[in-house]
């Protein structure tokens, strides 16, 4: 599904380049789990994003399901990560003026889905992340946790082939962390794929394979033992 | 979309309260200021629309050349009319020859009124298109027949039918009534026509009318056209020009040039510098429109400035928006509408305001304007205008904050760039640019009104009234009245004269003295007057001596002003006899026995024209002038006049004017662009401010974090409030120095328009600068002061 070939990103200022990647190669495979980690500032989140097509590459190729989509402009790529991709971030990024219910409806909108279609997509996973009685408030009356389920499921509500999830239980406790890392299990056991950044050693036993960054480059690309231990 | 669209957009308005108030507020401040002028520009424009044939309708104007000198106007001779009824009629579908408006007394039994109107000729209700309300529109065919307004009709007869009612006009003559008309509206020429009665009757009752049938020389009258269809202004123009110059050889040295001037100039381009047509009401006009503009552009401003400088807070939305698969066309129609709900908010809230200050406006602006709710192009205007003014404020906030990169507001690093304020920074330039600009105008016209009022006026105004005296039952009856007046205490001098004496009623020419030089041609203004009138107005006799009784030549004797004694170049005029040089004047030549102080008759911003006061031997006077007893309240004095005059002129209405008071209205035209223009800065500086106080809140809020580093670290209220408000001074500052050349070069042109003005001084300008940083110091220090004054743990506890 996606194969990663000498890429790199570098940030250049006036009179410094930075290196965030350097000659990475990746492959994931459809209906995987991947963990990315590392120490901070070692490119995780920078990958991911370049993943996300949020972000382009300054070198090398990026394939998405059979289309290089490294050297896309931003209208393209936003094309392209329309009901294809969903993000779930640490930080929730829910619009706070919309309601529960608004939120997970947008990306339909975007798609341009009918009033009524939406309506019931949205109440389905509404009702999936249990989430569905909540969805008259606003994103401020919610817990983290429940803010989390509703990113969540504005994810998954155009059935993305792919989730992108960055530090997902990073400013969850550990049962709210539990609850969201079983839910992403369960959308990967129904064919999504996943890619996740995590710093937490407890968070990546979830994933198949973990991928290990430091300095922008892979130091490991591993079967995750435990897991299958487990 | 739009409804999901329009609900974050009513959302954040909710939610954001203060910014809403500041930009909905500001933003109806501009629309209802532009609202206000838009209508009052409609209502110029749209300047004798009450007529059906404007566009065919003329008055024959003519130029003439005195010495070097293009004056141009609508004063033409009698015999005109003869010239072109004879040679080009058929260019004409109407030619109507018409007297100027005067008053008259108008008496039905019991009831006497005065009121003014024309004599024309048969054919002006037809080029008119008069609505007749009762009667027949051919109203005038018979000599002593009378069509009247409305309002004057029903002041007449009440309730009672007016047709075939006879009246009595200046206790003089009968009228039949045969025609009632609509009011004339009162943005229309002839508004002032309360009545009209037929030309002839006015040939029949003047003799000096019947007498001018054949004189070239007497431009006492003035002629409206309707042309036919066939033609056009231009190329009647082109007939007519040289008629008056080919027929009239004693007065051809003077170039007279005819010109037709169309009804749909007559208001708004009615000015003529060297026989060219300059222009007129219509600069204000354009002056007012412009504001109206700049003013709208300010509140766009502020809802720009104020949309940007919360990028920050909008900026996570927009990433979140674009990473779930909005494109960025989708971003800036979501803007947008959001600016559109905005200015929907602020146009009616602009309509409240117009409708509560409408009153007052036209107060101000002397005019009727209504609201326009039944107006259908109006509402689609105005729908054009709120897209565009949606367009306007929202575009420059939609492209910004739809061009985020989502990556950096998700992962937090977002803050705006180096130069992301320059923009705003350029914004703000721009509204105090023109709020500077604003303030000096006003301050420049205000100046230029108060240097004309406080010019030196030659005569004393105060306690001086003038009654008309234009009724035949006044003839000869004035040393009867002088001394019955004189004799009440009421009056302490009285006189008459030909014209009242805030204006110049005739002006002569074809005189001759000794030391004219060769082919000078002479334009002098012509007033009669009885022997008290230089005592009666306080008036200054600088050389020579006044009118006296003792001296029985006196009856040819004339006063000069002082311009008159330069422009006549005498050295020593007194003595000189000036000499009428027609062959046909019977009177012997008028002998200068003194020079009086210039006096303002005409326009006080322009130089007192050149006048002679001759004695009134034949009774023409058609103004008493009486110089109240200042010992006596004006009330007492005038209640007392009043009795006096009732009692010899029973059927007359008892009028008067304060002299005051007429010379006061020179200055309204002038009066009412300073007001308006104070209101509009005052506005404009407002809606400024509005924006300044929004901006600096946020960037309050934005170094927060700051603020409070700096207060650990030691800095005082002070320090954070200088911090605070010296960015925007500078930017102020900056702007006071593009508004300085501006203002300087455009107000200059402006008194370029008056020949007696105001020299622009350095420190209207020191005055706009300080205002203006004042203002802003004002502004922004309310923030500011709060900002700094927050306990520094819970600004670092805030970030």
């Amino acid at each position: 599904m996606i194969e990663i070939k000498d890429l790199g990103k570098s940030y250049k200022t006036d009179e410094v380049e930075t290196l965030a990647l350097q000659k990475l190669n990746l492959k994931v495979e459809e209906g995987g789990f991947t963990a990315i980690m590392g120490p901070s500032g070692c490119g995780k989140s920078t990958l991911l994003n370049i993943i996300g097509m949020l972000d382009s590459p300054t070198q090398g190729s990026y394939n998405f399901s059979g289309i290089e989509v490294g050297g896309l402009k931003e209208r393209q790529r936003t094309a392209m990560r329309k009901g294809n991709l969903g993000f779930v971030f640490q930080s929730f990024n829910l619009i706070d003026e919309l309601t529960v219910f608004e939120n997970v409806e947008l990306p339909l909108i975007y798609l341009k889905m009918g009033l009524a279609q939406r309506k019931e997509k949205v109440i389905q996973v509404l009702d999936r992340m249990k989430i569905s009685h909540r969805k008259k408030h606003y994103p401020h009356q919610l817990s983290g946790g429940q803010q989390q389920r509703v990113a969540i499921a504005r994810a998954l509500v155009t059935k993305p082939k792919l989730i992108l999830a960055d530090e997902p239980t990073g400013n969850l406790d550990s049962k709210n962390g539990i609850e969201v890392m079983n839910l992403l299990t369960e959308m990967n056991q129904e064919g999504t794929t996943i890619i996740m950044v995590t710093h937490s050693e407890r968070d990546s036993y979830y994933a198949h394979n973990i991928v290990n960054l430091f300095d922008g480059q892979i130091v490991s690309d591993s079967s995750n033992k435990l897991r299958a231990m487990s | 979309m739009l409804k999901n669209y329009l609900t974050i957009a009513w959302r954040n308005l909710k939610k954001n309260k203060a910014y809403s108030i500041i930009n909905i507020g500001g933003l109806a401040l501009g629309i209802a200021v532009t609202l206000i002028i838009a209508l009052w520009i409609e209502d110029e424009i749209s300047f004798n629309d009450y007529y059906t044939n404007k566009s065919k309708i003329a008055q024959v104007f003519q130029s003439q050349t005195f010495n070097g000198e293009i004056g141009t106007g609508p004063a033409i001779p009698r015999p005109l009319e003869v010239a072109f009824r004879d040679n080009y009629l058929d260019n004409f579908e109407h030619l109507v020859m018409s007297s100027w408006n005067n008053s008259q007394y108008l008496k039905y039994g019991d009831k006497s009124i005065s009121k003014s109107g024309n004599f024309m000729q048969r054919g002006a209700p037809e080029m008119l298109d008069l609505k007749i309300l009762e009667g027949e529109k051919d109203g005038l065919r018979e000599i002593n027949s009378i069509m009247l307004s409305e309002s004057v009709a029903n002041a007449l007869f009440g309730e009672e039918e007016a047709i075939g009612k006879v009246i009595e006009v200046n206790n003089q003559y009968d009228m039949q009534v045969t025609a009632v008309y609509e009011d004339i509206p009162v943005n229309n020429s002839f508004n002032d026509a309360e009545f009209l009665m037929p030309w002839e009757k006015y040939i029949t009752t003047q003799e000096w009318v019947k007498e001018a049938i054949n004189s070239w020389g007497n431009n006492s009258f003035q002629m409206f056209v309707q042309i036919a269809d066939n033609t056009s202004m231009q190329a009647v123009t082109d007939k007519i020009r040289n008629v008056k110059k080919e027929l009239d050889e004693d007065n051809a040295q003077f170039n007279p040039q005819l010109f037709l001037f169309p009804m749909e100039e007559w208001y708004l381009r009615g000015n003529f510098e060297k026989g060219k047509q300059v222009g007129g009401r219509i600069k204000y006009v354009w002056l007012f429109g412009i504001i109206g503009l700049f003013v709208l552009l300010l509140a766009c401003i502020n809802f720009m400035n104020l949309s940007t400088a919360r990028s920050e807070k909008r900026a996570k939305e927009v990433g979140i928006r674009k990473s779930i698969g909005s494109q960025r066309n989708q971003l800036i129609k979501q803007f947008l509408s959001e600016s559109f709900i905005v200015v929907c908010f602020a146009f009616f809230l602009a309509i409240f305001i117009v409708l509560l200050s409408l009153d007052g406006f036209n107060e101000l602006s002397r005019k009727e304007i209504s609201f326009p709710w039944q107006n259908v192009l109006f509402w689609i205007v105005s729908i054009f205008f709120i897209l565009i003014t949606s367009l306007i404020a929202g575009s420059y906030p939609a492209l910004y904050l739809s061009s985020f990169r989502p990556v950096d507001v998700l992962k937090g690093t977002f803050k705006a760039g180096k130069y992301e304020g320059l923009p705003r920074k350029i914004l703000v330039v721009l509204q105090f640019t023109v709020s500077v600009a604003f303030i000096i105008g006003t301050v420049i016209v205000m100046q230029q009104i108060n240097h004309a009022k406080n010019r030196p006026i030659g005569y004393d105004k105060e306690g001086l009234i003038q009654i008309p005296t234009f009724s035949q039952d006044f003839t000869g009856k004035y040393e009867l009245m002088r001394s019955e007046f004189l004799g009440s205490n009421a009056v302490i001098e009285m006189s008459t004269s030909s014209s009242p004496t805030t204006r110049i009623w005739s002006n002569r020419n074809g005189f001759t003295w000794e030391g004219k030089p060769e082919g000078f041609q002479e334009d002098l203004a012509w007033t009669e007057v009885s022997h008290e009138y230089a005592k009666s107005l306080n008036l200054k006799i600088v050389e020579g001596r006044d009118f006296s009784k003792e001296f029985a030549t006196d009856s040819n004797a004339v006063l000069i002003n002082q311009t008159a004694v330069k422009y006549l170049g005498l050295s020593n005029p007194i003595g000189v006899l000036i000499k009428d040089d027609s062959e046909e004047d019977p009177d012997p030549p008028l002998r200068i026995i003194g020079v009086v102080e210039d006096m303002i008759t005409q326009s006080p911003y322009e130089r007192v024209k050149q006048g002679m006061y001759v004695f009134d031997k034949h009774g023409n006077g058609s103004y008493y002038n009486l110089r109240l007893n200042p010992k006596q309240s004006a009330s007492q004095n005038l209640a007392v006049i009043e009795r006096v005059f009732k009692e010899h002129f029973p059927g007359l209405p008892f009028h008067y004017d304060f002299v005051d008071d007429e010379y006061g209205k020179k200055f309204s035209a002038e009066e009412r662009i300073g007001t308006l223009s104070g209101i509009f800065t005052a506005l404009a500086i407002l809606i400024s401010c509005l924006g300044l106080f929004g901006l600096t809140s946020f960037v309050a809020e934005q170094r927060t974090k700051e603020i409070g580093v700096r207060k650990v670290l030691g800095a005082s209220v002070f320090n954070v409030w200088n911090m605070l408000s010296k960015d925007f001074l500078k930017l102020v500052v900056i702007s006071c120095f593009i508004a300085i050349p501006i203002s300087y070069y455009l107000m200059n042109g402006w008194l370029q328009d008056y020949p007696y003005r105001v020299i622009i001084e350095w420190w209207i300008f020191v005055l706009a600068v300080v205002g203006a940083l004042a203002i802003t110091l004002l502004t922004v220090s309310f923030q500011a002061i709060k900002a700094a004054s927050v306990n520094p743990v819970d600004s670092l506890r805030t970030e």
